[in-house]
């Protein structure tokens, strides 16, 4: 098993671009150290169709009511002002900032368990006597005898049987070599959402992981 | 279960968490029939809407006749008429996720 940097054709410059918008990695950073609410919170406006900060504030008083700590109420203000920020673009241009941030905020959370060389992303797992995937891994943590690879995703929605046929071909085509590759999907999603669109997949998942909003924080530990 | 402290079932004027919750479900039912225009996800859309209206209808029952504060009250009635806004199918998809969750943070992480 080695790893690969994906070909740099103009998806590839597509996804460099959308990565290196300084938005991404600011609210990578706000929320690995985020509370599930106020991930929630962040879901739920870049998912949203208002910009009126005091909407937000009003929906959510656990976050910004009179009771909440300073220090509390200002991480939810900033993780309101940047998902603000990536709700307020184009569609399109909003769901690409939103996959690349599921990618960085796993590269953030997974840096702080291995060695942050170690952590890749956009990289191609290749076999011996196997064909290559087009399409490479999204976030990959290399080091000998306990690699990983994820694909990650905005939503629930975003699982399906190519994704899970991609990730479950590496673990097998891994032990198959007789390595190890930990393969999991990280949504930024409810769990419950995730396990309601597993149910009905035919394609193989039962050994893969899952990381939702409520378990982010096991990529780091 | 036994009423709560809080518990105010039965006085008029008083708004529980069960009204709440109830005005939120009925908006959510709204929210599934808009995302029900994706033919392709028809099967997700309803599977998805039921296990988070189950998830709801389990917290009214355990929970339903608490009062709720003025602050919770107007959070989900904001959140109501968030996705009162949305009129894409399939930026309502994403919301049948996201509703319930806020719901469930304003009103279910109360000890």
């Amino acid at each position: 098993m080695r790893f690969q940097d994906a070909a740099q054709d103009a998806r590839a410059i597509t996804y460099a671009a959308i990565q290196a918008e300084p938005v991404v990695a600011q609210a990578a950073a706000l929320l690995a150290d985020a509370t599930p609410a106020q991930r929630v919170l962040a879901r739920a406006v870049m998912n949203g169709e208002t910009l009126d900060p005091d909407g937000w504030r009003t929906m959510f008083p656990t976050l910004f009511g009179p009771t909440v700590e300073p220090s509390a109420r200002e991480r939810s203000e900033a993780i309101l002002t940047v998902s603000l920020a990536i709700a307020d673009r184009g569609d399109q241009t909003r769901n690409q900032l939103r996959g690349a941030l599921v990618e960085s905020l796993s590269v953030e959370l997974l840096g702080r368990r291995v060695s942050a060389a170690g952590v890749r992303r956009e990289r191609r797992i290749l076999f011996d006597g196997v064909r290559a995937e087009i399409h490479p891994y999204d976030v990959t943590v290399e080091r000998a005898g306990a690699a990983e690879a994820y694909d990650c995703k905005w939503g629930a929605r975003g699982i399906n049987a190519d994704v899970l046929h991609q990730l479950e071909d590496a673990r097998a085509n891994a032990e198959a070599e007789g390595e190890v590759l930990r393969v999991a999907l990280v949504v930024f999603d409810a769990e419950l959402s995730c396990r309601v669109r597993l149910e009905r997949q035919t394609a193989p998942h039962d050994r893969s992981g899952l990381v939702t909003l409520e378990s982010l924080g096991s990529l780091s530990s | 279960m036994a009423p709560s402290s809080r518990s105010l079932a039965g006085m008029d004027g008083v708004t529980t968490l069960g009204d709440q919750a109830r005005d939120a479900l009925a908006a959510y039912e709204d929210l599934a029939s808009l995302a029900e225009d994706i033919e392709d996800e028809w099967t997700y859309v309803t599977e998805l809407h039921a296990a988070w209206r189950e998830r709801i209808e389990e917290l009214i029952d355990e929970r339903g006749t608490e009062s709720v504060t003025t602050l919770e009250e107007a959070a989900i009635s904001r959140a109501v008429d968030e996705i009162g806004r949305i009129s894409d199918p399939h930026r309502a998809i994403d919301w049948l996720s996201t509703f319930p969750q806020i719901v469930l943070v304003t009103l279910g992480e109360r000890s």
